[in-house]
């Protein structure tokens, strides 16, 4: 597997301007809010996936649990679901479009795949924890929460930054190029 | 104004998934414009290499709060109808932290890391399968985290509020914020990576105006849009007050306000600022009763949101504590014109005593509201604005729907807490009810639901009325609201709503309460004999015994269903019972809040017991408390038609020793 920045060689396109971007986003959750009356949402999706694996492997644990039990035995059937498909299909046209899909492990020249992957991997399970805990991730809880001004969601993201600068020194070889 | 998906409770249904599809789309599309599909990019920020994160997360909050702000200040869009999420400190605070390391460490988060694993990214592939887990990982931890998830659990807090700022205000400083922080993110991109496109470019200079334009924009609208936040008391609030005042445009006239009453506005929150006494003797039907000094606390909850009414008999102190409610921030309270002077003589006097000639439908519209307003009793007859009542099914209610239903004349609501609490505080015009007074001993058996008559005459005493939504409020024992409900349907009133999530949900969210005793004028409640087709004998279940219907279900916990455990003549169950105890159907959460499962849980739980809808089936406990929750389950939320309940029960059943059993435990019988 080739290993790369994303600005490169082959041929894709330069990423849109950012602003333009946010702004493009935040008209996307606004219409989430006209629309469904609920903001955009990831990692509810992911741990209603997390759910039916669960529900798959031990399902009568599963459904005496107490938070995956409240979701019945059919965890899938909920629209933030469909919001994490919806996800990966419109970032597939938009990576087609602009001939930016690579098979790659992204990482700094210095860093093996074995460094990145685990980072990768000890990441998603704290995130995953994390944001059941705060009923909401990034989009949910800081961009969504934050855009409505609630008090809650707007710590959340404060504690979000707060983390991540605290932990990004211990975590910076992956970069190293 | 519109509904959204969220306010029509229609968030599972497949136009809400179609929808979310679309829209998760677009927010794909844009993560991956932005670049957020590499990993490398997102950590950037954390490293001050590439601030993307902030540009792009920032400008996206300031579109959406603006875009919001104005569709809500143009009274296109309701802040109700939007789910807002509860502040819980301690869950947001410790999640926050965990939440930034993991970030930092995977170099994703779920949304872009869904967008990077469409990019062909495999670490987001990883750090999804590492997403997965980790949510696995918290329900396997939950009941030992628990506490931590309510932990500083403030319900829903508006930021600006917090700060004791006015919407606008506060949305203005954000965007400033934001702009600072958009001109700092480049020049340290420039300082550290020796590139900054847009610093000091024409780009973002016009973009930063812009912005800062548009959060200004909000102060020259009309503030009469309904739910934005009005300020702290400034000079050009006085103003627009005094402006209000010399326009009337404060008032409600008595007509418009009987109106909106007989339509049911839920929105319409009618104040009677008149000592207890007065209000006890006459008040319009539907207000609430709140003393001056308490009417700012009261009030919080419909801050803003809706239309706040007060009346007193003559205009000066509902017109003083306007003022008061202005300077703290209230922009929606209006004065009955008149008084309630005024709306007896302008609505309730009858046509005949009128001196002024009135057109036919003039005249009409006065019997209409006399015929509401003088006596419930007489509206129901009349069919007025009550109609669809009757109809209605019996259902569960959250707490929000309640909420925003508070006040509403047509509202009966119970509460089935021990005296002592509700005596402290409960839900403003409850009514307090012993579930118990409504069993007794009916020809030997104990603790069977008392005979029409006499449920009929204790809702009398309540003041209850066919055309009134009854909405049972438990306490500790979930199920009490289903037994009182089952006395509803005995007397043919299905018009009746379950709060679900108890009392306790209620309290958690730190909605209104009082201690006021509510006012009741005494009812006739009719005594209907043959409504309760429901409820069976022990000789319809034993000639059911051997067929493969009906199915038997036993509710109670599993130790009885099995003979194991015994507080009755014998041990065991009915040949061929099927077992299925009662607390499999709710979710016992923290604070001893109880909810229903989810529809499709218990549909799929029951439909592997019971063959088709309207098979005939038979649930019973031991008294039949228990079995009356099943019961709503069924026959309610899950609509079963053919659902029979064998009130007597066990107690009865084991008592007759001709009736066959089986005890599985084969424990020695005590009485032997």
């Amino acid at each position: 597997m080739k290993t790369k920045n994303n600005k490169d060689n082959t041929g894709s396109q330069p990423y849109s301007n950012p602003y333009l971007a946010g702004l493009l986003l935040g008209l996307v959750l606004l219409a989430s809010f006209v629309v469904l009356g609920a903001g955009l949402g990831a990692s509810s999706g992911i741990a209603r996936l997390g759910a039916a694996c669960s529900l798959w492997c031990f399902a009568p644990h599963t459904l005496a649990s107490e938070y995956f039990g409240k979701w019945g035995d059919q965890p899938l059937k909920y629209y933030l679901v469909f919001m994490l498909a919806g996800t990966l299909v419109g970032a597939l046209i938009s990576a087609l479009l602009a001939n930016r899909v690579r098979i790659q492990v992204e990482r700094g020249a210095k860093a093996s795949v074995r460094l990145r992957l685990g980072y990768a991997l000890a990441g998603g399970v704290i995130v995953g924890f994390a944001s059941r805990l705060a009923q909401g991730c990034t989009s949910g809880q800081a961009l969504s929460g934050g855009a409505l001004l609630l008090t809650g969601s707007i710590v959340f993201m404060l504690c979000v930054f707060a983390g991540g600068y605290a932990a990004a020194w211990f975590v910076r070889r992956q970069w190293h190029d | 104004m519109t509904n959204t998906l969220y306010s029509l409770d229609a968030l599972g249904t497949p136009l809400a998934f179609f929808l979310a599809l679309l829209i998760g789309s677009g927010f794909g599309f844009a993560l991956e414009r932005a670049g957020f599909s590499s990993s490398r990019r997102l950590a950037g920020v954390f490293y001050f290499t590439d601030m993307a994160v902030l540009k792009v997360m920032f400008t996206a909050l300031i579109t959406a709060m603006l875009g919001l702000s104005y569709l809500v200040a143009l009274g296109w869009v309701r802040l109700e109808n939007i789910f807002l999420m509860p502040t819980i400190y301690g869950a947001e605070i410790v999640g926050g932290l965990l939440f930034g390391v993991g970030f930092v460490m995977g170099g994703w988060c779920p949304g872009t890391a869904a967008a990077g694993l469409a990019a062909g990214r495999m670490d987001a592939l990883v750090f999804l399968l590492g997403a997965i887990g980790g949510s696995v990982l918290f329900n396997e931890l939950f009941p030992v985290i628990g506490p931590l998830m309510t932990a500083g659990d403030r319900g829903v807090q508006m930021a600006y509020e917090n700060l004791g700022m006015s919407r606008k205000a506060f949305a203005l400083v954000f965007t400033l914020v934001a702009v600072a922080a958009f001109w700092l993110a480049e020049w340290a991109e420039k300082a550290r990576m020796g590139r900054g496109p847009y610093l000091g470019s024409p780009f973002l200079k016009a973009f930063s105006v812009a912005l800062i334009a548009v959060a200004a924009g909000l102060f020259v609208l009309p503030g009469g849009g309904a739910g934005m936040g009005q300020g702290a008391p400034a000079a050009s609030d006085e103003k627009a007050l005094l402006a209000k005042v010399d326009q009337a445009g404060d008032h409600i006239e008595p007509e418009d306000l009987a109106d909106r009453l007989m339509a049911g506005d839920p929105d319409l929150v009618v104040v009677d600022v008149r000592p207890v006494s007065e209000f006890g003797a006459f008040h319009i039907p539907g207000a609430i009763n709140v003393a001056l000094p308490e009417l700012a606390d009261a009030l919080q909850p419909h801050r803003n949101k809706g239309t706040i009414v007060l009346y007193s008999n003559g205009m000066t102190h509902p017109a003083q504590a306007r003022d008061s409610l202005q300077r703290q921030a209230f922009d929606n309270v209006y004065l009955l014109t008149d008084g309630l002077q005024g709306f007896r003589d302008r609505c309730l006097k009858p046509v005949s005593l009128r001196t002024e000639p009135l057109s036919a439908a003039a005249a009409a519209r006065v019997t209409a509201w006399r015929a509401f307003f003088s006596a419930p009793a007489v509206s129901a007859k009349a069919g007025v604005a009550a109609a669809p009542a009757s109809s209605t099914k019996p259902r569960a209610i959250e707490t929000d729907r309640l909420a925003a239903q508070l006040g509403a004349s047509s509202i009966k609501i119970i509460d089935l807490r021990p005296q002592p609490e509700y005596n402290t505080a409960h839900i403003p015009g409850s009514l307090s009810l012993n579930v118990e007074s409504l069993r007794g001993n009916v020809e030997g058996v104990p603790s069977m639901l008392l005979p029409t008559p006499m449920l009929a005459a204790q809702f009398s005493l309540l003041g209850l009325n066919p055309s009134d939504t009854i909405v049972l409020v438990p306490g500790d024992k979930f199920h009490d609201a289903n037994l009182a409900g089952m006395a509803f349907e005995r007397l043919g009133h299905l018009n009746f709503a379950v709060l679900n999530g108890a009392y306790a949900k209620w309290d958690q969210e730190r909605r209104p309460t009082d201690a006021a005793l509510p006012a009741v004028t005494p009812s006739s409640f009719p005594a209907l004999r043959d409504a309760d087709r429901f409820t069976v004998g022990y000789r319809t279940v034993a000639s059911g015994l051997g067929k493969p219907a009906p199915v038997i279900i036993d509710v109670r916990p599993s130790d009885f269903f099995s003979g194991k455990k015994s507080d009755e003549a014998r041990a065991g169950h009915i040949p061929g019972a099927l077992n299925r105890p009662y607390t499999e159907d709710v979710v016992a959460g923290t604070n001893k809040v109880v909810t229903f499962k989810p529809l499709d849980a218990l549909a799929a739980a029951y439909a592997r017991m019971i063959p088709s809808r309207d098979t005939e089936v038979i649930v019973h406990c031991r008294t039949g408390h228990q079995a009356s929750q099943t019961y709503f389950v069924l026959k309610h939320l899950l609509g079963y038609s053919n659902v029979r309940w064998y009130d007597a029960g066990w107690t009865e059943w084991a008592a007759r020793r001709e009736l066959p059993i089986v005890n599985e435990a084969q424990v020695e019988n005590p009485a032997k």
